[in-house]
């Protein structure tokens, strides 16, 4: 399949069943809302070592948000159902409480997550519960006020890892046909693309030639190894870089590619773009196979 | 399909417990099966009611009077109209489903209630959501709603839930209060949240006297009355009488002599 002389290779994306929440974070203004948020969603690129996978989904007007001003969605996946509790906690806790003026709400119904259940003990019995609407909150007394925040968070099974990769002449070419994909995709609801900007240089391969090392880089693609691995990349490839989609649901996680792969596809041959390809370990690891000329058909 | 009717001929010549009268004790009930229904008294409920066929999720009373008590106590669903006035103990422990009341309200309306709505167009008696003799608590949920005034002690040892009075609230409202939310539009009497522990007892007007034992904390605009007026804004028409809230409180903290975390709000 070639679309604007980019090959699409006929490959899959493997990804994996993981459990998410979606949180709403709200301040006196976006700016703060921004902060609060953006401090809650750091240092989550992958699972392997943050915890958790999570970003920003995208920006909520004052009639979305529950308490009626400015806020933002946040998006958390995690591997486990008890890993995305301590998650939500440890990062709400450190990041939402602490910002100015933030609140913080339930985005989904689904099994119950702690919120602010936990969190209100910082109220040293101080705080306030309140149940309005049939849904607990718990008012917590701080410097600035009070910071109210939903007693529960819903959590669903959810789907990470789904990801393509993008070969271009050379590292501004890829950058630049990835920059196109992330604005397409980040106007789509249900997703997160968790690494810096959306987008990844290092892709992995499972295990190392060291022994403690779980992943290690993916040398097939890495153009300057070519000639010493089995390379997947042809001589003018100059580099490659990965989106890596979350989605709550796997219908989003194909709807984000198609979107992000069309986007790079636009940016086309004439942008330097060569190849797209997708990241998986044979299928056999999880349980999510996205096709790359099924989802572009 | 209409409301299934009991339309009271006469007043009775003493008041008559309609705990037993619950539309999901209803449903499948022919009206001649529902009027031969005993009462606690011992008597039936054709000796008192013209039974009329309908949907027996809406029971509609009619021709109502203050003599008829536990109209809608203990209901889990469906919906209790009652035209004119009740008497004693309505809506006692709600547990679900919807009680409007067209005229007024006795002693102990909603007192235990856990949830559910229970609506009130006139007045209502003292204890209004508070605990009956004895009981360790109030309402306990819920949303009881009255457009006009409201007697003494009402919201006593209340425990959960939502206490909406349209007019002015006797004396000692909020007394013994364990949390929830008492909203006063009107004016309260003496002592109001005398002996608060917990829970919140907000106010239009500021009182004529508060007790010495609430301090002032300033004035706050509080996020959670935002929520609390978004959800009676869903409602707008039954709960226009409280709306809109003001962006702001003064917040004054106490029953201090109860360890002061419970507040008493006034708008700004």
């Amino acid at each position: 399949m070639i679309l604007n002389g980019v090959a699409i290779d006929d490959t899959f994306a493997e990804a994996f069943g993981m459990r998410a929440t979606r949180l709403l974070i709200t301040a006196l203004n976006i700016k703060w809302a921004y902060h609060a948020a953006r401090a809650a969603t750091g240092f989550a690129t992958s699972v392997i070592g943050c915890g958790c996978e999570a970003g920003i989904e995208r920006e909520l007007s004052v009639e979305e948000t529950p308490d009626g001003r400015p806020g933002l969605s946040v998006l958390l996946f995690a591997v486990s159902s008890k890993e995305l509790a301590k998650q939500v906690e440890r990062r709400v806790g450190q990041c939402v409480l602490t910002a100015p003026s933030s609140a913080v709400f339930a985005g989904l119904e689904g099994e119950a997550v702690n919120l602010g259940k936990n969190l209100r003990f910082f109220g040293d019995g101080f705080q306030m519960s309140k149940v309005i609407g049939g849904k607990r909150y718990w008012r917590i007394p701080v410097m600035d006020g009070e910071f109210l925040c939903e007693e529960t968070t819903g959590m669903i099974k959810a789907v990470g890892g789904g990801n393509f990769l993008v070969l271009a002449r050379g590292q501004t070419e890829a950058l630049t046909a990835c920059e196109a994909a992330i604005d397409a995709m980040s106007k789509l609801r249900g997703v997160i693309m968790p690494f810096p900007g959306g987008i990844v240089r290092s892709g992995s391969k499972v295990g190392s030639k060291y022994k403690a090392l779980p992943a290690s880089t993916n040398d097939a693609f890495c153009p300057t190894l070519r000639g010493a691995v089995k390379s997947e990349l042809s001589p003018d490839t100059g580099a490659v870089l990965e989106i890596v989609i979350d989605g709550l649901t796997e219908a989003d996680v194909r709807d984000a590619m198609r979107a992000g792969i069309d986007a790079v596809c636009k940016v086309g041959a004439s942008g330097g773009v060569l190849r797209v390809s997708a990241g998986n370990y044979g299928g056999k690891l999880g349980q999510f196979h996205f096709k790359l000329h099924e989802i572009m058909r | 399909m209409s409301a299934l009717t009991l339309t009271l001929r006469s007043p009775p010549p003493r008041s008559m417990d309609l705990s037993t009268l619950l539309p999901e004790r209803l449903a499948g009930l022919e009206a001649a099966q529902i009027g031969a229904l005993p009462l606690r008294d011992g008597s039936s409920v054709a000796d008192f009611f013209d039974v009329m066929d309908g949907d027996p999720k809406h029971l509609a009373i009619r021709n109502s009077n203050d003599r008829l008590t536990h109209v809608g106590a203990a209901m889990r669903s469906g919906t209790i109209t009652v035209e004119g006035d009740c008497g004693a103990y309505a809506g006692l422990g709600l547990n679900g489903g919807h009680l409007e009341v067209t005229g007024n309200a006795g002693d102990f309306t909603g007192s235990g209630m856990k949830a559910g709505m229970i609506r009130i167009s006139g007045n209502a008696g003292d204890f209004a959501g508070g605990a009956l003799e004895g009981d360790r608590q109030g309402m306990r949920g819920g949303i009881l709603a009255i457009q006009g005034d409201a007697g003494d002690r009402t919201g006593e040892r209340m425990r959960r839930g939502l206490l909406l009075i349209g007019g002015n609230a006797g004396a000692y409202c909020a007394a013994n209060m364990l949390a929830g939310t008492i909203f006063v539009a009107g004016q309260v009497g003496m002592m109001p949240g005398f002996s608060l522990k917990r829970g919140t007892l907000l106010l239009a007007r500021m009182p004529e006297n508060l007790p010495v034992t609430f301090q002032d904390s300033g004035e706050h605009a509080l996020l959670f009355l935002t929520l609390l007026e978004k959800q009676l804004e869903r409602d707008r028409q039954a709960f226009s009488r409280f709306l809109p809230f003001g962006k702001k409180v003064r917040r004054y903290c106490g029953d201090l002599a109860w360890g002061g975390t419970g507040e008493i709000l006034i708008f700004c």
